[in-house]
């Protein structure tokens, strides 16, 4: 559809890379939007984080890390597409960084307590193990039951910390070209800023 | 009525690195509040007056050009919270600009006049008999004047509403589109964000802008502690400016006003009042909390190649809003891949990829309704609470709403319908509709509410044993001290409440000017 714009018609995708962190505080529970500053930058090499946790993970221990990194997996599988890996765009620093990283103390702990409650959540049911220590089918299966739990609490963790991985991984612009979308736009169709409003008569 | 060149761009404010000053004592006629829609126009019609101004915003100064049009960005540079402000259940998030210009920088644009049928409620039920149609339209048009308000063309509407207005043609259902406050938008479907190129006509651009090329201050990162009273009447406010970047304290302000105006929204305004133990002989400061929950009902449509740009509320269907004819409004929004992470469920691992990769192909359809005013804002502990669940009386409304904006999403081509639950919930087929939605129960934890409107926490009303303010906007226990933001609405108006705001804050300012004059 021909559009109302400024200037020039649609232009191609193109990755969109910037540099940019910003500080943030969020509920890791809320239900709908998280913030998510974004970590851009260059592309994470695959022997630095084959070697073990990036020093850039600060917020996390290396168990909820374990146990993050796993849920990360099993939700965002890349098989089949050309999406870039999570590992790739550095989408666990952002999570840990970006999300984590200034959330209020007292947050921080509830997440922390909600991520361990999440991991021995299939002791019941999977003959002792733990999340991490399921198979990604398993994995999977768990989730999806407790998205449907009786239990309010077992709803609230298992979708808060999905949606902590998804926003990690999907606010990315480097994963925008598969799903058609471009991102910001004024700058890139240089479309001029009107100012101030003048004042009325 | 002195007045200083308006600037081109951009506006004077003072932030906290440009104090160095441990403490900052000033006089001022009246002190503003909040930047927001209330804030703003209180702080221009009164500078305008010839008084002298101080607007004190808790949020920092964010100049347009630093908007990243990317909301997941946006969220921690303009909301409250980074947007991560929610109920005390945690399920529903409660979205609030926290910048100069307030929510009106990242809301997007819809703009309704305040419906007879709440006028005529509120006279009747709360004794605001000054306010009704005939009273307030003067103030509705200088309002739509001055932010340049009209209704969008169908050129601007985005790819996903267009689908919606066939969908609601085809199901019979009556649409409009949507009136903005916009100049020449440029249709960058950005506005949650902030709008870079100033076409949102937010405070930000307009009334701010306006008040200080009439002598008004701007202070940036300025928390306001506590309002103090001497003798029945408003006398100090008292705040705190923080460093941005570490929130640590840098200056202790003392203002002294005959005139305050908190414009502050309906969480912070009353909880400046509980922190300062004033204004309260009611009780009512904090309660009759209202928010307009909201839900998105999402359809997968095959064909669809969407752009995600345009007017982000292009249209809406206000065809059962009033409360006797259904509670509800739907509006269009442009769902970006971003926010498409968040709305549904359709399964871990796989399914939730395939869903991802079909962002292009997905549209949603936001319910929003008329709630009671049920809920709570406390302080408690030095932590702000807000204390409101989904009411088991207003739960079926929702219902009814999303039941509607399935019947159009399925009558625009949808070959799926997404439920905004916490689990997996799908509908393939019309037939099933009833049965499915039917089903559902108010639970907590359930449904991936959010609301964009919180209200009625300082409500007028003439009784000042049931209302904080009366029908001018002056607190019922303290002269001087005003309220004029959606603090004051006595009821839920199921409609977005901008130009409510921006009309009772005219018409308060006006009356303060009058009086004044008098």
């Amino acid at each position: 559809m021909e559009k109302y714009l400024q200037n020039g018609s649609k232009t191609g995708s193109r990755a969109f890379t910037r540099r940019h962190f910003l500080k943030f505080s969020s509920l890791a529970f809320t239900s709908a939007t998280v913030p998510v500053p974004l970590l851009f930058g260059g592309l994470a090499s695959s022997s630095a984080i084959a070697k073990g946790i990036s020093p850039q993970i600060k917020n996390i221990n290396t168990y909820e890390y374990q146990v993050l990194n796993y849920l990360m997996e099993i939700a965002l599988p890349i098989t089949g597409t050309s999406l870039p890996t999570p590992e790739k765009i550095s989408a666990m620093i952002t999570l840990d960084q970006a999300l984590l990283g200034t959330m209020e103390k007292h947050l921080l702990a509830e997440l922390k307590l909600g991520i361990k409650f999440f991991n021995e959540g299939p002791k019941a049911s999977y003959h002792g193990k733990l999340f991490t220590q399921l198979s990604p089918g398993q994995a999977v299966k768990f989730c999806d039951n407790w998205a449907d739990s009786k239990s309010p609490q077992e709803r609230g963790i298992v979708m808060g910390l999905k949606k902590l991985v998804a926003l990690a991984y999907w606010s990315n612009p480097t994963t925008w070209p598969l799903l058609n979308y471009i991102g910001p736009i004024s700058k890139r169709k240089n479309i001029p800023s009107l100012g101030n409003a003048p004042l009325p008569i | 009525m002195k007045r200083t060149a308006l600037s081109q761009k951009g506006l004077p404010v003072i932030q906290a690195e440009d104090i160095h000053d441990k403490s900052i004592k000033l006089t001022a006629d009246v002190v503003v509040v909040g930047s927001g829609a209330g804030g703003a126009v209180s702080a221009y019609e009164l500078a305008k007056a010839g008084k002298k101004v101080v607007v004190l915003e808790a949020g920092p100064y964010i100049p347009s050009e630093q908007f990243s049009e990317m909301l997941a960005v946006g969220m921690g540079q303009l909301y409250q919270d980074s947007g991560g402000q929610s109920n005390l259940s945690k399920d529903m998030t409660i979205l609030q600009g926290a910048c100069v210009g307030g929510s009106t920088v990242v809301n997007a644009t819809v703009c309704f006049r305040t419906p007879d049928y709440y006028l005529k409620l509120w006279a009747k039920e709360y004794g605001t008999t000054n306010l009704s149609t005939e009273s307030l339209t003067p103030y509705f048009e200088k309002v739509e004047k001055n932010l340049s308000i009209r209704r969008a063309v169908r050129e601007e509407m985005s790819d996903d509403a267009n689908l919606l207005v066939d969908g609601c043609e085809k199901a019979g259902i009556p649409w409009k589109a949507s009136r903005r406050n916009v100049r020449f938008c440029a249709l960058t479907g950005a506005c949650l964000s902030g709008c870079v190129t100033d076409r949102k006509q937010s405070m930000l651009v307009t009334y701010l802008p306006w008040a200080t090329a009439y002598g008004a201050t701007i202070y940036s990162d300025t928390y306001v502690t506590q309002i103090k009273e001497q003798n029945g009447k408003v006398s100090v406010v008292k705040a705190e400016i923080k460093d941005r970047k570490t929130g640590q304290k840098k200056a202790d302000m003392e203002i002294k006003a005959p005139m305050v105006i908190l414009a502050a929204g309906a969480i912070q305004t009353p909880l400046i009042l509980l922190r300062s133990k004033i204004a309260n002989s009611s009780g009512q400061v904090g309660k009759n909390y209202a928010c307009h929950p909201s839900l998105s009902v999402t359809g997968y449509i095959p064909n669809l190649n969407q752009d995600f740009y345009g007017a982000w509320h292009s249209m809406y269907v206000d065809e059962y809003t009033l409360p006797d004819k259904g509670g509800y409004i739907l509006l269009s929004g442009i769902q970006d891949p971003v926010e498409a992470t968040l709305n549904s469920e359709p399964g871990t691992g796989k399914p939730f990829m395939q869903h991802m990769l079909e962002s292009k192909n997905l549209v949603r359809f936001i319910t929003l309704i008329h709630d009671r005013n049920h809920g709570e804002v406390l302080w408690e502990d030095g932590v702000k609470k807000i204390n409101y669940d989904m009411h088991d009386d207003d739960f079926p409304y929702m219902i009814a709403a999303m039941k509607k904006s399935i019947d159009v999403l399925f009558a625009a081509g949808a070959t799926k319908i997404y439920l905004p639950t916490f689990n997996k919930m799908e509908i393939q087929n019309p037939s099933e509709v009833e049965q499915i939605m039917d089903s559902l129960k108010n639970e907590p934890a359930r449904y991936r509410y959010v609301s964009y409107h919180p209200q009625g926490t300082c409500r007028m009303g003439s009784d000042p044993t049931k209302s904080v303010v009366n029908p001018y906007g002056e607190t019922h226990d303290v002269k001087g001290l005003y309220v004029a933001d959606a603090s004051l609405l006595p009821t839920s108006i199921g409609y977005n409440p901008q130009q409510t705001v921006y009309t009772l804050a005219s018409y308060i300012a006006d009356h303060i000017v009058k009086n004044i004059n008098n």
